[in-house]
């Protein structure tokens, strides 16, 4: 029996091991219904065998996970028809169509009502209907992953990576059809190592690490709590900057372009740091002021950077 | 299992087939290739016209008779060698593996066994020939039998020892009509096995196994679907392989049910022992190795290209753990020689087989978590 719920996703106390190794350790979330909710951390993290277990692909080795109220250990079968899956780097059959593609899926659903049209405008594929799937760019192959996790008209949508080894512009074109779905009240599970998608797209991020759950809010919240400073940007500053800054007692952070990013806690700060340049005689092209990103919260808690798996690169548009 | 689904993987799968050109050639068109090519060399073979290169060194008569006669056997085309030519460059040059010299003095040796009827008179006709070369040992028995054959007559005296032919088919049958059926398993075989295998391995490594399992497809449907695709592309590849043969060659073939029931064992057994292959090798490359060491030694030791009996006796033994060897067998029964027994006991073996490997197949075959 399906028990009613608020949450579209319980996960209670999961763990999954392969053999020695421990993938899932012990984590629990709830994703309620209608909320985009990402799930952030490293290849390897342990992210896409957790989101596996939930779309019934894996089996865990403990702890209970429901999905609509049903138990994903023994009810594999229903809980299919309600739910859209965009593995990570959607393939499909080479030599058929996109419209094909969509049709094939829907019978696999049974649906007789599935709007093909509707699914390959909302994608953008419309000049792209008579195109077999070997001959589309990465780009075009993950927007025809989403209409087929669409084609059942699913209750929770599963997206695992959608934007990996896709050019910048590909990736906001995919990202224009993830917040097509978010109005539509999707109840979206989103899987990204892309912290800007997660800031842009999701309600609630949580962040696993070896798989741990580490934090868990709204990319606003995670800021907030974990990253209550400011960073100052000097844009090629002369060498000799650092040590006047030194002298004030901030700690210069030098980039590849000789940029200073000074980690600041007042706004005050800003006024001085920005005078003691001007009194040592030193000059910098350009400055800005900002808040911190996630991917500043991820460095902070994790110790790790994000960075694209080149082994997961695919042919953009 | 839900008949929609089978028939929506069935209608992508047909689809893929007829798509790619390449996969039509080998699974249609090579078969079909074959046939021509093993149907010309061994039609010919029946009853083949030899070329004979002869060199008259006695310019007689007599000795012009003798070449009138070979020739008028029908299994010999008479090229004449001038007399002053040597024999041997001749057929070094000429690239000849035969040449037949009639000495000088033929027509005088001939007149002293007949008119004299001295029976220590004769003559020794030399024959020239390549060692190396294919065919020459058969042009040179033929000849042979064609001039022991001109003796007996010459003697004028029938022969003592006569000999009947009787086959113990109904009709007299052609290498081809034995070799089609053969092409025919082969074919099947190979088309489901490759099937199977390329099909799944591909699938499974690009990730699409994983996309299905999150759709209501079973694995009953997955595999049923597979099944139905490789039978129909069977069916259509032997029609297909029967029409050459009947066309081109005009073979003498009984099609009955039994050609379907081996068809569809064939299948059977060889798509469940693809996904077995599939399974337990993982990677495409690797199990398309797997079917090619299970392949080969079925398609040269299980009677598809000549007789087990022509192979050595712990060979012809080994022929017959082969599944090959039975749908061969089985189909030569039904078509060739139509013994229902045969074929049914063909049929017994290889249904058993069949039922064995593709439980198995279904047993190991799963779409989800360890399908990655």
């Amino acid at each position: 029996m399906t028990k009613e719920t608020e949450y579209a996703i319980e996960v209670e106390r999961l763990t999954k091991r392969y053999g020695e190794l421990l993938a899932v350790n012990d984590i629990s979330f709830t994703v309620r219904k209608g909320e985009v909710f990402a799930f952030l951390g490293v290849n390897g993290a342990g992210k896409t065998t957790t989101v596996e277990i939930i779309e019934t692909i894996r089996t865990l080795t403990s702890g209970k996970v429901s999905l609509l109220g049903m138990d994903v250990t023994k009810r594999k079968r229903d809980i299919v028809t309600r739910i859209g899956v965009l593995p990570q780097g959607f393939n499909s059959f080479d030599r058929i169509t996109v419209r094909e593609t969509i049709q094939y899926y829907s019978r696999l659903f049974s649906c007789r009502n599935t709007d093909v049209d509707g699914l390959i405008e909302l994608v953008d594929l419309k000049e792209k209907t008579k195109e077999q799937f070997k001959d589309l760019s990465g780009g075009l192959k993950q927007r025809l992953g989403i209409a087929v996790a669409l084609v059942n008209d699913p209750e929770v949508v599963f997206l695992d990576e959608p934007t990996t080894g896709l050019d910048p512009r590909a990736r906001r074109e995919v990202w224009e059809v993830l917040l097509g779905l978010r109005k539509k009240g999707k109840t979206v599970f989103l899987t990204t190592h892309y912290m800007e998608e997660a800031e842009l797209l999701a309600d609630r991020v949580a962040i696993i690490a070896k798989g741990k759950i580490i934090a868990m809010d709204s990319p606003v919240q995670l800021i907030e709590d974990n990253a209550n400073y400011m960073v100052l940007t000097l844009r090629s500053v002369e060498e000799r900057a650092s040590e006047i800054i030194r002298k004030i007692g901030f700690e210069p952070i030098h980039d590849n372009h000789s940029n200073i990013k000074i980690r600041l806690e007042h706004t005050d700060d800003v006024q001085k740091v920005l005078n003691a340049i001007k009194e040592g005689g030193t000059s910098f092209l350009g400055l800005d002021v900002r808040k911190p990103n996630l991917e500043e919260v991820f460095l902070k808690l994790t110790g790790e950077t994000l960075h694209e798996d080149p082994a997961g690169e695919r042919g953009a548009e | 299992m839900n008949l929609h689904v089978v028939v929506a993987n069935l209608v992508v799968s047909i689809k893929s087939f007829y798509r790619d050109k390449t996969v039509v050639f080998f699974r249609i068109a090579f078969p079909v290739i074959l046939i021509l090519v093993f149907g010309t060399i061994f039609m010919e073979r029946d009853n083949e016209i030899f070329n004979l290169d002869v060199q008259d060194l006695d310019q007689t008569t007599s000795s012009a008779q003798l070449v009138k006669t070979i020739g008028l056997s029908g299994r010999f085309k008479i090229t004449q060698v001038a007399p002053a030519v040597n024999a041997a460059q001749y057929a070094k040059d000429k690239k000849r593996n035969l040449v037949l010299i009639i000495p000088k003095g033929f027509e005088e040796s001939l007149m002293h066994r007949m008119g004299l009827d001295d029976p220590n008179a004769f003559v020794t006709l030399t024959e020239i020939h390549d060692p190396s070369s294919f065919g020459v040992t058969t042009k040179m028995q033929v000849l042979n039998m064609v001039l022991a054959g001109i003796n007996q007559k010459m003697s004028g005296k029938p022969p003592f020892i006569k000999s009947a032919e009787t086959s113990i088919l109904t009709k007299k049958y052609r290498f081809i009509e034995f070799f089609v059926p053969g092409i025919i398993a082969m074919a099947v075989m190979t088309s489901s096995l490759f099937g199977a295998v390329n099909v799944n391995a591909e699938l499974l490594q690009k990730g699409v196994i994983r996309k299905l399992s999150t759709t209501p497809i079973t694995r009953t449907d997955w595999i049923l679907s597979n099944v139905l695709y490789q039978f129909i592309l069977a069916v259509l590849s032997t029609i297909v392989m029967l029409l050459v043969s009947y066309g081109v060659f005009k073979v003498s073939l009984v099609i009955n049910a039994w050609l379907l029931v081996f068809v569809a064992l064939d299948v059977f057994a060889f798509v469940g022992l693809g996904m077995i292959l599939t399974r337990v090798a993982k990677e495409a490359e690797s199990a398309a190795a797997a079917a090619d060491a299970l392949m080969f030694p079925m398609m040269f030791l299980s009677g598809t290209f000549f007789p087990v009996e022509m192979m050595p006796e712990f060979l012809q033994k080994f022929a017959k753990v082969l599944p090959l060897y039975y749908v061969n067998e089985g189909l030569r029964a039904s078509m060739v020689s139509v013994d229902n027994t045969a074929a049914l006991r063909y049929a017994a073996v290889i249904g058993i087989f069949a039922a064995v490997v593709f439980v198995l197949g279904i047993m190991i075959t799963t779409l989800s978590e360890e399908a990655t």
